[in-house]
């Protein structure tokens, strides 16, 4: 490997900026770090070439550990997005800096700048000095610069930020070509997707700290696995479906649910404009029937033609997920149409379609929509307006509903009404018979309960801990899903009974690596991991007990509602204590 | 006139010349030629016997000497003062940074005195220093002491904000292509930031020259030893000697603008190859 980033973790002021970052990138790659502004792709950059000081992890380039290696002696080029050629000195003489600082012979530098104007097509350009040369040249100069060394690997941040369009995309094929020839690995920052799909080998997706997804182009367009790269590459459409042995429907189930009926499951599927099709009545179309929506805008964008159309009869379409565009009257889709597919069905604003969609993606996330769940209104609002249910739906482009229910107070003794629980995550306010909400929501067949303090502000870590191991990969799946978009550290607490024999131990810590590995590859999440020995709600209220508020994972296993009650039990005064961090409880369903 | 007219925000060409003129005239020009009317009016003998004067000539290598000692001493201490308040964010910076204009503000005998008052053999500081067998009042160092402390704000106002533009990138630059700490502040930082620093130099070191106020307390004012020049020309003036105050007071005026022209003509230089890199 020649670039190999292990768990890096990178703080300012307490808050991780880069957070459990692990990457890999082969001799010889490609790899575009994209994200928005502010997602900590730069700071990792920095991290790798030494001039950022990382606070966890390791770095390595080409097998040695660099983490300790000051910038100098890493090796690495660096280009910067303005340049930052020195302008009291040539052309000639920026590009041989980094041999005389390696006091070459006056011969072999000049060979060198020679070697390198010629590779950036700026021969002759020797004696002018920087303010001279356009922007597009001078960024020419400060890769030549940047290479003069034979560096092994290069790292660009935003080289393309404050060129124009038209320079832009050239200087993009001279990198590329460069690159190429070269053989060199390389790391190029950017927040322009567009710059991701053209140069890249491989992209990584960064938001708030975190490395999302890694992947090739067309897997990370085709089958993204997180809300945030399905909508951060390229447009998307999120709609919440319900899978059951049937197949996948758009329309909400039945409450209570028929007797008959196979258990359903609420999912997030991604619905790109261009897979969408139009029909003037659902008997025309060639695809899966979605709903009926009216147009709204009509927008002609040259090749294509884009639309932006309003799903209205709720009761038989989508729930909308996607946060701005859902509203009361409707949920707003993206449409765009091939200008063959706008002959074949010209529309108009006001105009009534039938939508079909010809593939969607499902999401591997296991957190679908949130309910707040109370006896009142009101009660409900507070609980859907706590800093973190708030904070998680915005993230997760989600809506949070709200379901009254009275039962919830009742004592659990009485037979468990036909009545279902929500699908997704039910949240119950916690506080004095908050445990005894949370049991009726369980009695009730959900499978996720966050149960909060609606005063408390966001968690600032989170402490995952799993009653059983059956219970283990539900719960990292989970917690991935949350943690990606919540900017907290995370740690996992095993907890094992105190009189473990010696040979268990060792036992139960290989479950628990095996574990973290397993997180980190199928959900692209490091965290840290602690075995502990003794009684389980000590260790958690002591992990806890720390003065900032914590969010606590707790896994369950696929039992009957019951059962998983009664594996709660030890930890019930947690979620009756008043002004308590949150509690998410994962029952295994998978 | 017009063709040296050039298109600028402050209105009229004739005017704003006329201004400078004028300006220049009253306040610098005339009085001088006043200077060197009055000091060149005796005679080739008179003149050469008052400035050749024994007394006069320990007076000049303690001025210019004292002057440029403290000068070197502003620019390294000065630029160390700049750099620690541009980089570092530090409890208590802001106060520092409003202290160094302090000399500015206090009247010079003040300092003089205050300084005189620490560093007198009974004083807190010459106490100490007296014990290891150095003197700094009533000698030559006293001087250069109150030349310090006059001329320090001049370096660091000088040097700060071109230190301040001294891009954050260009040191990042560097450090990745190899060059040590020393390598960057010699090829990368010194570069950008020496036009400011001699600026600093040369003010500091005018001041120090035509400093009076501070000086006369700590020197002790001993002929041939800790006698500076302009008191040398207040004491021709208090025993009615206007001939040879005004000579004194003219080869001093030359000298100074010998050496000023010729720091000018260095950073000049400078300058020139700075603004060619597109400064």
């Amino acid at each position: 490997m020649s670039i190999e980033l292990d768990q890096v973790t990178k703080r300012y002021q307490a808050v991780p900026v880069v957070n459990d970052v692990s990457i890999e990138v082969a001799e010889g790659e490609f790899l575009v770090l994209l994200g928005p502004s502010g997602s900590g792709k730069s700071t990792l950059l920095r991290a790798i070439a030494g001039l950022t000081e990382i606070d966890r992890g390791r770095v390595s380039l080409h097998g040695r550990d660099v983490t300790h290696v000051s910038a100098r002696e890493r090796e690495v080029g660096f280009v910067f997005q303005h340049y930052a050629l020195f302008r009291h000195m040539t052309i000639g003489e920026n590009i041989e800096f980094a041999l005389r600082v390696r006091h070459a012979k006056a011969a072999e530098r000049r060979a060198r700048r020679q070697e390198l104007l010629r590779l950036v097509a700026l021969e002759g350009m020797d004696h002018r000095l920087p303010a001279q040369l356009s922007g597009g040249q001078q960024q020419r100069i400060a890769v030549a610069r940047a290479l003069a060394h034979r560096p092994k690997v290069l790292l660009m941040d935003e080289p393309f930020g404050a060129l124009d369009a038209k320079i832009r995309e050239e200087l993009r094929r001279t990198i590329r070509q460069i690159q190429r020839e070269l053989g060199i690995s390389t790391i190029l920052v950017t927040h322009d997707q567009e710059e991701a799909f053209a140069l890249a080998d491989r992209i990584g997706v960064m938001h708030q700290g975190r490395l999302l997804e890694c992947g090739k182009p067309d897997d990370l367009y085709t089958r993204p696995a997180t809300r945030f790269v399905s909508t951060f590459l390229g447009a998307a459409n999120l709609l919440l479906g319900y899978r059951s042995k049937d197949g996948i429907r758009f329309a909400p189930p039945g409450n209570p649910a028929p007797a008959a009926a196979s258990p359903v499951h609420e999912i997030v599927t991604v619905l790109r404009p261009e897979e969408v099709e139009l029909a003037s009545e659902r008997k025309g179309l060639k695809s899966t029937f979605v709903g009926h929506a009216r147009v709204e805008e009509v927008l002609f964008g040259g090749a294509v033609e884009r639309l932006r159309v309003r799903m209205q009869d709720r009761g038989t379409v989508a729930s909308a997920v996607k946060g701005a565009a859902a509203s009361a009257d409707g949920t707003l889709l993206e449409v765009t149409r091939t200008l063959p597919e706008k002959r074949q069905l010209p529309v108009t604003p006001g105009q009534r379609v039938a939508l079909g969609a010809r593939r969607i993606h499902v999401l591997p996330t296991p957190v679908s929509s949130f309910s707040a769940v109370a006896t009142t209104e009101d009660d409900c609002a507070r609980i859907a307006g706590s800093p973190l249910l708030q904070a998680l739906s915005t993230r997760m482009l989600t809506r949070i509903n709200h379901r009254i229910e009275p039962a919830i107070v009742q004592p659990p003794n009485g037979k468990p009404a036909r009545a279902l629980a929500p699908l997704g995550v039910a949240a119950v306010e916690s506080g004095p018979g908050g445990a005894a909400r949370v049991e009726w929501l369980l009695r009730h067949g959900a499978t996720q309960v966050l149960c909060l303090d609606p005063e408390r502000p966001v968690p600032a870590r989170v402490v995952i801990h799993a009653v059983s191991d059956a219970a283990l990969r539900p719960t990292m799946a989970v917690a991935s899903s949350l943690l990606r978009n919540l900017p907290a550290e995370a740690a996992f607490l095993d907890i094992q009974p105190q009189e473990l024999p010696e040979d268990e131990r060792a036992t139960q810590l290989r479950h628990l690596l095996d574990a973290r590995s397993e997180a980190a590859a199928v959900h692209g999440l490091d965290v840290r991991t602690e075995l502990r020995f003794g009684d389980s709600a000590t260790e958690l209220s002591k992990e806890l007990a720390a003065e900032d508020t914590a969010l606590l994972i707790v896994g369950l296993p696929l039992a009957p509602a019951a059962d998983a009650w009664q594996r709660l039990r030890p930890i019930a005064k947690l979620l009756d204590a008043r002004g308590g961090g949150p509690v998410l409880i994962v029952r295994a369903a998978t | 006139m017009s063709r040296f007219r050039q298109p600028s925000i402050l209105p009229g060409f004739g005017l704003t010349l006329g201004f400078t003129t004028f300006f220049l005239s009253a306040i610098v020009l005339i009085p001088l030629a006043a200077l060197i009317i009055k000091g060149s009016s005796p005679s080739l003998a008179a003149l050469k016997d008052i400035l050749l004067d024994p007394r006069a000539i320990a007076s000049y290598r303690l001025s210019f000497g004292a002057a440029l000692l403290a000068a070197v001493v502003n620019a390294i201490f000065g630029f160390i003062v700049a750099w620690t308040l541009v980089r570092y964010e530090f409890p208590g910076r802001r106060l520092v940074d409003a202290l160094i204009d302090l000399p500015f503000a206090l009247p010079t005998a003040v300092s003089g005195i205050a300084l005189t008052a620490v560093f007198a053999p009974n004083g807190w500081l010459g106490e100490k220093l007296a014990s290891v067998g150095v003197q700094v009042a009533y000698t030559w160092v006293g001087v250069v002491v109150a030349l310090i402390l006059i001329g320090l704000p001049f370096v660091v106002r000088s040097v700060q904000p071109a230190l301040i533009e001294v891009q954050r990138d260009l040191e990042d630059a560097a450090e990745t292509l190899g060059a040590s700490p020393w390598q960057i502040f010699r090829r990368i930082i010194m570069p950008a930031v020496l036009p400011a620093l001699l600026t600093g130099f040369t003010l500091a070191f005018a001041r120090g020259i035509g400093e009076y106020g501070s000086v006369v307390f700590i020197s002790g004012n001993l002929p041939m030893k800790t006698e500076i020049t302009p008191l040398l020309i207040v004491i021709k003036l208090e025993q009615f000697d206007y001939q040879a105050a005004a000579a004194l007071g003219l080869a001093m005026l030359v000298m100074s603008f010998v050496m000023l022209f010729a720091i000018n003509l260095v950073q000049a230089w400078g300058r020139r190859r700075h603004v060619a890199a597109g400064r």
